[in-house]
């Protein structure tokens, strides 16, 4: 596994559209019911002026690209860590990228360094991060 | 007993939550996260970040933070494999709590163990409270 990866390497990336049905879904999913995830009227009158995805739904979609890229190797052996830097709100499109920018061998095992970003429709920045995750030897 | 963000003090530990991963609970996570169809290893396996859903909410469900507060940023790392049907513990504490004028937020660590303690999972959740 550790031959097929190589920095630079742009990981595939993931679109997702952000729906209110969508966000209800993850909110029964998780058991996460914060109104400013569910309840329109609640979250009109916040700052945030409207509904807003859940950190981790849209963290989820991350997940997905590390897991796509990565398999087993992400499930067992990855690392991230995100910063939610604007809200995803019902209506977005958000686009996930991620790149390798290193790999590192320590201890006689590889791992990735992978920088993530995930932007709206408007190239707003969403959620930015980093991952790394421990290759698996072929 | 549900606690207040006022009651927290650094390292309150909320009492461990036991979840049940059954396959029924999977595919709802999975359609709630649109997964695609040809991510086959979740039939198998558990979504790391469902395992991740399942800590949060045990710890939210004995903490009562403001309605509107946010997850301002998230860490986790992923140590084995969690099959579907798993049985995992969740523990959680409080790493650190701020407060700055109208600002507060909470720093909080969780860990997650299988059934034969080994752990599966740790995270550091950042929640940002309205002021």
């Amino acid at each position: 596994m550790v031959a097929e990866f190589h920095e630079g390497d742009a990981l595939l990336s993931v679109v997702k559209h952000i729906t209110q049905e969508q966000i209800n879904l993850y909110a029964h999913a998780s058991g996460d019911f914060n109104p400013i995830h569910v309840d329109e009227s609640f979250a009109a009158n916040t700052p945030l002026g409207g509904t807003i995805a859940h950190g981790m739904l849209v963290m989820a979609y991350v997940s997905e690209m590390m897991t796509l890229a990565f398999g087993r190797s992400w499930l067992s052996g990855g690392k991230l860590s995100v910063r939610f830097k604007a809200p995803a709100r019902p209506g977005d499109t958000l686009t996930v990228e991620g790149r390798i920018d290193s790999i590192e061998g320590k201890n006689g095992v590889s791992y990735a360094n992978c920088s993530l970003e995930c932007h709206n429709q408007r190239d707003e920045a969403i959620v930015a991060g980093e991952a790394t995750v421990k290759l698996l030897e072929e | 007993m549900v606690t207040t963000y006022e009651e927290l003090v650094p390292g309150y530990e909320f009492p461990p939550a036991r979840y049940e991963l059954p396959s029924s609970l999977i595919s709802e996570y999975l359609k709630a996260v649109d997964n695609p169809s040809e991510l086959k290893i979740f039939e198998e396996f558990v979504p790391p970040l469902a395992v991740g859903a399942c800590a949060l909410a045990a710890m939210s469900e004995s903490l009562s933070l403001p309605p509107g507060s946010i997850h301002a940023s998230q860490e986790f790392e992923f140590f084995q494999l969690v099959p579907v049907g798993a049985t995992i513990h969740c523990h959680a504490k409080v790493a650190r709590k701020l407060s700055r004028g109208k600002m507060r937020m909470l720093v909080l660590e969780i860990d997650v163990f299988d059934e034969s303690k080994e752990k599966v999972q740790s995270g550091k959740a950042t929640v940002m409270l309205p002021g």
